[in-house]
């Protein structure tokens, strides 16, 4: 039992404790420049797991070192968290200074005035490809600087393609023979092994046929670039496939979540972002993946493009936008820090970074399928429209209760599009 | 209530004094507030003034960026025809009315069944305890699905009874029942409070009973009921609430997603895709709000129904 | 021969019980010493690739960070804690059951509507306070709430049980003269032992387990709790570690798990030992 003195002490202890807290929570950030002795504190924050951790740890160690006037702090949380922390901070006023971010999310808050146009704070943008800068730009102000970049491609797993007697694809395909690959490996795979899982399901996939029957997916002015009849293609598409040994059923993707049936051994092939190599080995044990470019009907429009996989942004309110860009050109175009991160990030996306990285292994074989591409790549795609992420998992979602027969083509399509309308309507 | 009795008393026994008991009740109400302060001072800053705000953004268009823009009463009217929102009701509804009952009976009998003076209680309580210790970490989602994965345990002991109903997890009619087992499978808290609800039932009570010669049904009916009324109603009360507002395991559950096919769509989760997702958090405070009316009503009605069968032996006789 | 038939039938029940019920620890458990690949979707408990990696991982601890110091910032957390709540919801309860005083119908009312809004839509309104006053990445806006009574389910808690004591027993010391603070600190107290015991016992757990408050507080790693340390090693857009994240979700289950251990027993001491004889 409690007796009133320790009671009463022990609520002493609290509450002194937590006034010793507070008072040890005030952070010594002033404006203006740092000296050595008093450097100047970069709040500085990022998603991902603990390897993600470590290696930014030690690049932002690098830093420190060699900026003694500058003072850098790294904090980071997951992927989930991330976001629902940056709202509320942004609804209060106190983003950090210097922020990992993602192309989907970059025009919500660019456009609501929270980050800060880096065009001329003093980051090196000249050793980036012209066609990759857009991607960071909102209305001419270059608010996101990629730090590297991935592509679409089709995995695939060698070994079980031979395992069940089905000959590898060569990466120069129409969407019918890569249906027919589909159809083999999911007849051939009996029961073990389907072809895929529903790539009319992946928003990204879709954006890139869009681009091989040169449409964009949004307009400048934050509208749909596409029709109705254009998605009810692309739900079409897999029309034949839903249902049979080609595509898994939404059924076993739900109950191999948070894993991808790729990664789990269920599937032959996969359509995603060639950074998910190492993930993909890792969580399937698989000895080699390969990677193909997307099927597409007009051999010479593959409707590829890199993307940012992710970018660097300073919030609006930094006190220290100096030094912030010196940071976030320290993170984009030193090589030591490409040598840190390999394509943990994907492929770096300055010149002097990727030419200053070594890669071997797994970051070779990424960088080598970037390279095989690099013919067939259009300008990076602008960052969405306000509101993307819940187009995105619309997208899914919907695409998912058409995979469990809940829907109809037609209807799936007409619910996408209210929902998009909806969005649009709100964030005009 | 009682709690003028004892000045009363005293007033008695000298001359009545209409200053005296003044005074007194005076002294009793600065007790009360002195007592009260640490809750006061918490109720003002923290839960009022953010609970007033949150009323003010439901009438409003609120994106967390930019200044609140008055809409009036748009949200709450928007809200009747939003699919995903119906969906989410029922979801919610289906989730309290099975969930609730199942788990706060599976708590009380196995309270029951602990609340003896036997060898090896400590080790029951902790092990039916554990469930609870689980069921809010991260890792629940792997552990729940491999349970009812296909060939899972559940699918496993299914088929044994020849009622293949293959994977649940995976199948948007069957993961309703998967969430409600959840809940159910984590009685932990509610058990722990019958428990020690139980155990501040005087024994004379039972003894007396035992001795007039009342059996197993008596007792319950005549001495467990009515004295642990106040912590079956305690427990019906914040299970209830609980069931409304459940949001951890959902999103754990389904990632996030209320899936599969909208099946684990539940009214908070919806609501916190809104707000955080969409940045639409003026259209979450309305839902917000709404909630609060509802599940209002509804405790208004526990309340005043309570007086037919909540006894409390703290209060007049 | 009857009552040892009975107990018989007491153990094997429980225990019967027991099993069903801890299956999926048990899976856990077992999941937590094999490789990750053999983890998701798998459910079988035994493999032949046993092994104490997952948990050489988990204690390797995050981005420079030793996972014992998430556990001490945890442990500090919910001691502080479950001393806030103790302390707060036990007052706030005397008030609302053994005082009387104007506008005590009114706060009571107060108090349960605290406890029908959802949290989210108050996050936003709170964390704003917290910033003006300069208080994010502390421990006190984690917990301020507590040692304030904002968690209306404890307070709530108390009221209900102390609404159940006989109250011929503080009358009585009215009529010795007795004030509030001696009733509450000598009588009440004690006989509360049990409801203690159980509101300890939740807001050590839930304050073990809670994530959206570090998460939306706190932002230098050191101060991290577990379930925030936790997640890290299951990274959407990254590999992620599963056989680790179980590893560290049943390291962090064995504090809470001792802690209940502990304190369980006294809930088991009921009224009638306290010499509660009217």
């Amino acid at each position: 039992m409690i007796s009133r003195r320790n009671f009463i002490t022990s609520i002493a202890t609290g509450v002194a404790a937590a006034a010793m807290l507070s008072a040890c929570g005030k952070s010594g950030g002033s404006a203006g420049g740092g000296t050595v002795e008093n450097p100047t504190v970069l709040n500085y924050t990022w998603w991902g797991n603990d390897d993600r951790a470590e290696r930014t740890n030690k690049a932002i160690a690098l830093f420190n070192e060699k900026n003694p006037t500058i003072k850098v702090v790294g904090t980071f949380t997951d992927w989930a968290g991330y976001w629902q922390k940056r709202a509320t901070e942004a609804a209060g006023g106190g983003l950090p200074d210097v922020m990992q971010w993602d192309l989907s999310y970059l025009r919500d808050y660019a456009k609501r005035n929270q980050l800060l146009d880096l065009s001329d704070v003093g980051v090196d943008l000249s050793t980036f490809d012209k066609t990759l800068l857009p991607s960071g730009r909102v209305n001419d102000k270059q608010y996101g600087v990629p730090t590297s970049t991935n592509a679409f491609a089709i995995y695939y797993d060698p070994a079980k393609l031979k395992e069940i007697g089905v000959a590898e694809p060569t990466g120069t395909w129409t969407y019918a023979e890569y249906k027919k690959f589909l159809t083999e490996a999911g007849e051939k795979g009996a029961g073990k092994y389907n072809g895929s899982t529903d790539f009319t399901g992946i928003w990204w996939q879709f954006n890139i046929w869009l681009r091989q029957n040169k449409i964009e997916a949004f307009t400048s002015d934050g509208k749909l670039g596409f029709t109705k009849d254009d998605l009810r293609k692309w739900w079409n598409l897999a029309a034949d496939l839903r249902g049979t040994p080609a595509i898994i059923s939404s059924d076993k993707v739900t109950q191999l979540l948070p894993k991808s049936p790729f990664g789990s051994n269920k599937t032959v092939s996969e359509a995603t972002w060639d950074n998910f190599m190492a993930g993909y080995l890792a969580d399937s044990g698989a000895s080699e993946l390969k990677m193909v470019p997307v099927p597409s009907d007009d051999p010479d429009n593959l409707g590829l493009f890199l993307k940012p996989s992710m970018l660097m942004v300073a919030s609006a309110k930094t006190k220290n936008a100096d030094a912030a860009a010196k940071f976030i050109d320290f993170m984009v175009n030193a090589p030591e820090v490409g040598e840190i991160f390999k394509t943990s990030r994907g492929v770096p996306a300055s010149k002097t970074q990727r030419d200053g990285t070594t890669f071997d292994g797994v970051d070779a074989q990424v960088v080598a399928y970037e390279d095989s591409i690099s013919k067939y790549l259009s300008d990076a795609p602008e960052p969405p429209i306000v509101g993307f992420g819940t187009l995105e998992t619309e997208f899914l979602r919907i695409q998912e209760e058409l995979n469990y027969g809940k829907v109809t083509v037609d209807q799936a399509v007409d619910q996408w599009f209210t929902s998009a309308e909806d969005v649009i309507k709100q964030n005009a | 209530m009682t709690h003028t009795q004892a000045p009363t008393r005293r007033a008695k026994s000298a001359p009545p004094q209409r200053n005296e008991k003044l005074k007194l009740r005076r002294a009793e109400s600065r007790a009360g507030y002195a007592f009260l302060l640490p809750w006061l001072l918490g109720f003002f800053v923290l839960t009022a003034g953010p609970m007033i705000a949150s009323l003010y953004l439901s009438f409003t268009n609120y994106n967390l960026f930019e200044a609140p823009k008055w809409i009036g009463v748009d949200n709450y009217v928007n809200l009747l025809s939003d699919e995903r929102f119906i969906q989410s009701v029922k979801v919610t509804l289906t989730y309290v009315v099975f969930g609730t009952p199942t788990k706060l009976l599976a708590a009380l009998a196995i309270a029951m069944l602990l609340n003896s003076k036997r060898r090896g209680q400590g080790f029951y309580r902790s092990a039916f305890y554990v469930p609870s210790l689980i069921g809010a970490s991260v890792s629940i989602a792997i552990v729940w699905k491999a349970m009812f994965g296909d060939a899972g345990p559940v699918d496993q002991f299914l088929s044994f009874f020849g009622i293949g109903l293959g994977g649940w997890v995976g199948n948007p009619n069957m993961t309703m029942p998967m969430m409600i087992l959840l809940t159910v499978w984590q009685f932990g808290a509610p058990m722990i409070i019958f428990l020690a609800g139980l155990k501040q039932v005087p024994a004379e009570l039972y003894e007396a009973a035992e001795m007039d010669g009342a059996g197993w049904g008596r007792k319950f009916a005549s001495i467990t009921w009515p004295m642990l009324s106040p912590v079956i109603f305690f427990n019906l009360l914040m299970e209830t609430i609980n069931a409304f507002q459940v949001f951890a395991s959902a999103f754990i559950i389904s990632g996030g997603t209320g899936g599969p096919a909208g099946s684990t769509m539940f009214y908070t989760l919806y609501l916190y895709l809104r707000g955080f997702g969409d940045f639409r958090m003026g259209y979450a405070s309305a839902m917000a709000w709404l909630l609060l009316i509802v599940i209002g009503i509804i405790t208004l009605i526990f309340f005043k129904t309570s007086d037919k069968w909540v006894h409390y032996s703290g209060d007049e006789k | 021969m009857g009552r040892s038939l009975k107990t018989l039938a007491f153990h094997g029940v429980s225990l019967i019980l027991i099993a069903v019920v801890l299956y999926p620890a048990v899976w856990m458990i077992a999941s937590s010493f094999k490789p990750s690949s053999e983890i998701v979707g798998n459910a079988a408990i035994w493999s032949e690739n046993f092994s104490f990696d997952n948990f050489i991982k988990a204690m390797d601890g995050i981005g420079g960070i030793s996972t014992l110091q998430f556990f001490g910032n945890s442990l500090f957390l919910a001691v502080a804690s479950v001393i806030g709540v103790v302390f707060s919801s036990t007052l706030t309860a005397y008030a609302f059951t053994r005082i009387n005083f104007p506008g005590r119908k009114f706060f009571f009312t107060m108090m349960v509507m605290t406890l029908l809004l959802p949290f989210h839509v108050i996050i936003i309104p709170q964390y704003i306070v917290f910033q003006q006053v300069g208080l994010v990445d502390t421990y006190v806006p984690l917990l301020l709430g507590k040692f304030l009574g904002a968690e209306a389910f404890f307070v709530f808690l108390m009221v209900q049980f102390m609404r159940n004591l006989p109250k011929e027993l503080d009358e009585a010391a009215r009529i010795d003269g007795a004030g509030h603070i001696r009733i509450f600190c000598s009588i009440m107290l004690p006989l509360m032992k049990p409801s203690i015991i159980t509101a300890s016992i939740f807001a050590f757990i839930w304050s073990w387990n809670d994530f959206l408050g570090p998460l939306l507080y706190l932002n230098t790693p050191d101060k991290y709790p577990l379930p925030l340390a936790l997640r890290l090693f299951v990274d959407q857009t990254q590999s992620s570690d599963y056989g680790a994240m179980i590893a560290m979700s049943v390291l962090a289950l064995l504090p809470v798990l001792l802690f209940f251990l502990i304190f369980q027993r006294h809930i088991v001491e009921g009224v009638s030992t306290q010499g509660l004889k009217g």
